[in-house]
């Protein structure tokens, strides 16, 4: 790592080209509201401005799942677990106790954050497919709990809408008030993921996914970052799940815990750029958005009499194979990787080009005695 | 009484999913679509062909054996080094089975005829069905116990287990291998679908509990291991019908994914482990 100031890192002289694209990409994404209303005529643009508010939420999961999984590379099954912890949380100390929803959210975060400790020492003592499975299940008995104790939690159905954030009246206000605190919280998320994951903690977190007997050898103890890097996590996915539901999302188990959301997550990540945080953004942010118009489409698959809107998920694991055979380092380094060639910027690469992908594989076979390499 | 029989289908379905994790060393969560796909195969045999439920039981052996092959020559072959990769591919698999079979056939419960009717008339009557389903069971377990232990392509396979470089030292083609077991766990998954659709009824999402069951009793067995299974599907089986009669029917699964978690902590090699090291 070179030693950056703060200085320099702020500078905008100092910024790259694909920071300056970054930067303006947010401030288009920022401003949606206002330029949405002239591509949809009508009422169309506030339908549309919810999918994409939806479409933010899924970023933010998206991103907490990658500052755990993709940079430590623990991969966690089920960070459903976070954000319905967070959202649930939440929304029910609003509904029981009728605490106002800014403290109903901070005390989800507090809530997610005590679960990514639980299912953090865990990790410490499993690798590879045993702490992937430990992190399938957990969503599971959390859901088979809720059911359980469907008095209290809502079970299936889950919980009714606890109070709006803030105060709004009428559909459309109340869609661009939600969007900017959407987006807020999206900008917050980001920020405050992509100053941890470039700082010397995120340095660290890398470590460990190449390496982590070098990590310790080195007389940094693996152990605190991947609790640290789990809590992390797991505090940004239940802020996010708490925001959800205090706008436009609401606490049930199929917005917030079922297995599919997990899955959608990390699919999203690897997709868009395991271990970037703004790869996860926005890949994100266009499989939410793609999923939603493939649902839309009312198509019948010739001969076979299907309607294409219910095959979406079907298509979307096609997709995602594709992708995850040709573009194993995702969307974000792909682009990088050809903007570079573009400026004849292109230069070696420090960490031997390998991807996270590539490295969490070797990380796995290493889980199974080194046997089956070839 | 109940408890013996259902467990006994449990590991039916947990041997299968054990071999695979044992052999090919990936975690086939698509384990749960193979179910799914054996039982609506049955009924589709037997409600559009009007044959009977044994023509039946064929389609719920070779239709799941087929799938599970081609889910493993088409797909996980290529990504079999990957583990997650694999993880993720065949829980979306099962998700896209779990589609496809709602768009075909509805999501609602569907029945499957009896293997056989009638009741024995002792212990206050107990279905032959049943008793039926028991023994199949049983019988099949034992066959691959046999298979496994005693013939070469059962040792072949037992040897790349062991160790992949090893046995291809030995001229053991360890993909063809990874082949077989894929098709054995399917064709146990399908009819262990059938069975448990014959008992009960069959829904699009029918497999998910005993895939969730599976990996409770896998790791409760030990990995990777045909006899910690069987044991493991005892244990868990017994525990699950014993929460639900003396507990409640909305603790279904809490119970032995509460022992997985622990076993995960305490003793992640299980009972009969083989060769986990830390």
């Amino acid at each position: 790592m070179t030693e950056n100031s703060l200085v320099s890192v702020i500078d905008p002289r100092e910024f790259s080209v694909r920071t300056w694209i970054g930067l303006v990409g947010l401030v288009l994404l920022g401003l949606a509201p206002f330029w949405m209303g002239f591509l949809y005529g009508g009422n169309q643009d506030l339908l549309m401005l919810r999918t994409v508010i939806a479409a933010l939420f899924f970023g933010m999961f998206a991103m907490s799942w990658d500052a755990v999984s993709g940079y430590t590379g623990q991969i966690s099954f089920g960070h459903a677990l976070f954000f319905a912890v967070g959202g649930y949380g939440s929304a029910l100390l609003n509904l029981g106790f009728g605490v106002p929803p800014v403290l109903a959210i901070v005390a989800g975060i507090v809530l997610a954050a005590v679960a990514g400790l639980l299912i953090g020492i865990p990790a410490l003592r499993l690798e590879g497919p045993y702490l992937s499975l430990v992190t399938l299940v957990a969503p599971i008995i959390l859901m088979r709990f809720f059911v359980f104790k469907s008095d209290v939690f809502g079970g299936e159905l889950g919980l009714s809408s606890p109070d709006p954030i803030l105060p709004t009246s009428g559909f459309a206000q109340a869609t661009y008030v939600y969007y900017f605190v959407a987006f807020a919280a999206f900008v917050l998320v980001l920020v405050v993921l992509l100053a941890v994951t470039r700082s010397d903690a995120g340095a660290v977190f890398t470590a460990i996914r190449e390496d982590e007997d070098a990590v310790a050898a080195s007389g940094l103890n693996p152990a605190k970052f991947k609790i640290f890097a789990f809590v992390l996590s797991a505090a940004v996915g239940g802020f996010a799940g708490a925001v959800f539901v205090h706008t436009t999302g609401k606490p049930t188990p199929s917005q917030l815990l079922v297995q599919t959301v997990s899955i959608e997550v990390i699919i999203a990540a690897v997709v868009g750029g395991m271990g970037t945080i703004v790869g996860a953004a926005v890949g994100g942010i266009f499989l939410s958005l793609f999923r939603n118009q493939l649902s839309d489409v009312h198509a019948t698959l010739p001969g076979l009499g299907i309607d294409v809107g219910s095959l979406d998920l079907f298509l979307f694991a096609f997709v995602t194979l594709l992708l995850l055979f040709y573009l194993p380092g995702g969307f974000l380094r792909w682009g990088i990787r050809q903007g570079r060639r573009a400026i004849g910027a292109d230069g070696a690469a420090a960490d031997g080009g390998k991807t996270p992908v590539e490295q969490v594989r070797e990380s796995f076979r290493d889980a199974f005695g080194g046997d089956r390499d070839e | 009484m109940n408890a013996v029989m259902i467990s006994a289908l449990y590991a039916l379905v947990a041997i299968g999913f054990t071999l695979i994790f044992g052999v090919g060393g990936v975690l086939n969560l698509a384990h749960g679509a193979s179910i799914t796909i054996g039982a609506y195969a049955a009924y589709y045999v037997t409600s559009a062909f009007g044959l009977n439920v044994w023509f039946g039981a064929i389609g719920a052996l070779v239709v799941p054996a087929a799938f599970s092959a081609l889910l493993y020559a088409g797909v996980i072959r290529y990504v079999e080094d990957d583990p997650i990769t694999v993880m993720i591919m065949t829980l979306v698999t099962s998700i896209a089975i779990e589609e496809l079979v709602k768009v075909q056939f509805g999501t609602q419960s569907l029945a499957v005829p009896s293997l056989v009717s009638g009741q024995f008339h002792v212990l206050g009557g107990i279905q032959v069905n049943r008793v039926l389903v028991f023994a199949l069971s049983w019988v099949l377990i034992g066959l691959l116990f046999a298979v496994v232990n005693y013939t070469r392509t059962g040792k072949a396979i037992l040897a790349t287990s062991m160790t992949a470089k090893g046995a291809a030292l030995v001229g053991i083609e360890s993909d063809r291998m990874y082949l077989y077991t894929w098709i054995l766990a399917g064709a146990f998954a399908g009819l262990a679908g059938l069975f448990l659709a014959s008992l009960r009824t069959a829904d699009p999402v029918m497999g998910r509990t005993p895939l969730v069951l599976s990996f409770s009793i896998v790791v409760l067995g030990g990995i990777g291991s045909i006899r910690g299974s069987v044991i493991g599907a005892y244990i868990i089986g017994f525990l699950e019908t014993f929460t639900q009669s003396y507990g409640s029917s909305s603790l279904t699964g809490l119970a032995s994914l509460v022992v997985l978690v622990l076993i995960l902590l305490v003793k992640p090699e299980g009972l009969f482990g083989r060769e986990f090291t830390e």
